[in-house]
């Protein structure tokens, strides 16, 4: 056991159903934490704006007209309206529908009408009603976070060593990613963070849940894997990565023997870009990967994934998602899907790879269906009396080995697939952030 | 307001409405009674069907849904070995979201019928609604303007193209696996 996830073996079923944890949680998680928001391809051009959320409260992520990403709370400082009512635009200005003040897509209150009729011949002191703001916002491989917390730590400090990950994921194409249309977004009737414990690592469920698309041939067999390499190892292998923030990472590789980097599921013209922007550790863990995912707390996840047959015999291909969970109720959240392609891609196998993507971890693909079933059943289940008493078990992989130094890849890991470590991973910093709030429960 | 040219009507016979109107009930049917491999005979094989993502755009003259991204987007082959093999006797029992399935319901109207150039080609236009109703759950909804192209093959028409542009952006439906 490794000094990230100490605590946390078991912990109560009340945090996926009781309501005053999840009041305490908007108050001691989401008001504190970096949260993921946009990516940066989703407002190229000055003025362009989505609305997204930051726990309950929406906000406008806009570029400004000096090409900068603002974070503005929708909400017109004079009495509340929403100053946005489309899921995205473009906009140099913003004008309240109520009484018509007027804020520059900086923030800044730039135009209060009848001034003088109503608040005199001096008016009102503009400068102190900016539109309401987080306290900072960066951006990381294109990824928008934002947090409303003045004392927050920088967030490259936040992510600490799961940058390295997502620096692997996210930023090994020389053009780089965008996130392809408009988001889907839905309601699931569970806990906000189910589906996000699922991805920090989650090796564990996969052959029992998804046994039907091991049927289906949507996971590479014996069949697919011949062809890929002259030589079969014996088993998928996998590590997980746990960091101190609870951010943490599964990576699950392809059983084959090979020599060099193979990026299936890429065109081979693809690789040797990738391998001039990857470090020779990161170039270990992108290649002949079979599905990498991590989640990064407390809401957002990121899954980059190899999938075969997908259109077709023999037709394999990996796609990039990210999806965020926003707090709706103890039992109820809304998820926001964006699947991203690598800019200037070939439109065949960019299309496959969409193919892929929504065949199998899309909204409407075969995996999400069979994930959503079980996350929505942990809610219903916990909001019994008894049952919300009762702890989960998260004692899973206790025994693997840490992985050798050797290997590079920073952060606490440790090699072995079957795990749930990087759940208990994410409970030690909500123990962390939520203090003694089960106390007496 | 900007003027517009009027609004088209339909130009088949009634005896053809009618046809494929039934045509549309049938197939309706065959999906709402999970008889799957009698709905795939009504597909033309180089069918598609697609969603695209639907939003509140930020004008009334912008369409509140989003080609560049997709919700569905199926093939003949995707849905009899990725949809429909999961209802299968020898998987069904690990194919865990559909089982017990999802009841579902569709509701057809407005149903509007173009000839299309080309031989014994139609477009067809419908309302619908899909109501899902998930074990002990109320029902959830989920309604959309459909447009299908349909040909008249040897044995009766076939369907060659769906495209369902929903109207709910904020999707509340037991699962999104759903042929509307």
């Amino acid at each position: 056991m490794t000094a990230v996830e100490e605590r946390a073996g078991q912990v109560s079923r009340a945090r996926w159903a009781d309501r005053e944890l999840f009041d305490l949680e908007m108050a001691r998680i989401f008001s504190r934490c970096w949260q993921f928001l946009a990516h940066e391809s989703e407002i190229p051009e000055p003025g362009d704006y989505v609305l997204r959320k930051m726990g309950r409260d929406v906000v406008i992520v806009v570029r400004d007209e000096n090409g900068d990403v603002r974070v503005l709370l929708n909400s017109c400082r004079h009495r509340g309206v929403p100053l946005c009512r489309a899921d995205s635009g473009n906009a140099s200005h913003f004008r309240c529908s109520y009484h018509g003040w007027t804020y520059a897509n900086t923030g800044e209150l730039r135009g209060v009408t009848y001034q003088r009729d109503v608040y005199g011949r001096d008016g009102i002191d503009k400068s102190r009603l900016p539109l309401y703001a987080p306290a900072q916002v960066d951006t990381v491989f294109g990824l928008v976070f934002a947090t409303w917390n003045r004392d927050a730590e920088p967030l490259r400090e936040y992510l600490g060593d799961i940058t390295w990950y997502l620096q692997a994921v996210f930023d090994k194409y020389p053009e780089g990613l965008e996130v392809v249309g408009t988001p889907v977004r839905n309601v699931v009737r569970a806990n906000w963070k189910t589906e996000g414990e699922n991805l920090s690592g989650d090796g564990y469920h996969t052959a029992i849940t998804h046994a039907s698309a091991f049927e289906l041939g949507l996971f590479a067999t014996e069949r697919d894997l011949v062809k890929l390499a002259d030589e079969i190892a014996p088993r998928f292998t996998g590590r997980t990565v746990c960091t101190p923030r609870g951010h943490t990472m599964r990576v699950q590789r392809l059983p084959l023997v090979l020599d060099g980097t193979h990026y299936f599921g890429y065109p081979a013209g693809m690789w040797p870009q990738f391998d001039a922007r990857l470090s020779p550790a990161q170039r270990e863990l992108m290649s002949a990967l079979s599905v990498g995912h991590g989640s990064i707390f407390p809401n957002m996840s990121f899954i980059e994934n190899f999938k075969t047959n997908v259109d077709g015999p023999d037709l394999h291909a990996r796609y990039v998602r990210i999806t965020i969970r926003y707090p709706i109720d103890a039992t109820t959240s809304e998820e926001l899907w964006l699947y991203l392609c690598p800019r200037g891609a070939d439109s065949d196998w960019a299309r496959l790879s969409r193919l892929a993507y929504l065949r199998t971890n899309g909204p409407s693909g075969l995996f999400e269906v069979d994930d959503t079933e079980n996350f929505v059943g942990i809610s219903e289940a916990s909001r019994g009396d008894v049952a919300r008493g009762l702890p989960v078990v998260l004692e899973g992989g206790r025994h693997h080995p840490a992985t050798p130094v050797e290997a590079g890849w920073p952060g606490e890991v440790v090699d072995g697939d079957r795990t749930e470590r990087t759940i208990r991973c994410f409970h030690r910093r909500w123990d962390e952030l939520m203090g003694d709030s089960e106390a007496g429960r | 307001m900007t003027k517009a040219e009027p609004a088209q009507q339909a130009v088949v016979d009634a005896a053809t409405a009618f046809e494929i109107q039934d045509f549309l009930y049938l197939e309706a049917e065959l999906l709402d009674e999970r008889r799957y491999p009698e709905w795939v005979n009504l597909v033309a094989d180089d069918f598609t069907y697609q969603v695209p993502v639907p939003r509140t755009p930020d004008s009334p003259h912008k369409p509140h849904w989003d080609d560049r991204s997709l919700l569905i987007d199926e093939s003949k082959w995707s849905l009899m070995s990725q949809w429909f093999r999961r209802f299968d006797a020898d998987i069904y029992e690990t194919a865990w979201g559909e089982n017990p399935p999802v009841r579902f319901r569709h509701v057809l109207s407005n149903v509007r019928v173009h000839g299309l150039t080309g031989p014994a080609a139609y477009e067809v236009r419908s309302n619908v609604v899909l109501i899902a109703t998930r074990q002990s759950d109320p029902p959830r909804y989920l309604s959309g303007r459909r447009t299908d192209e349909l040909v008249r093959g040897d044995s009766g028409f076939l369907l060659r193209r769906r495209r369902v542009v929903l109207d709910q952006v904020l999707l509340d439906f037991p699962q999104l696996r759903i042929i509307l």
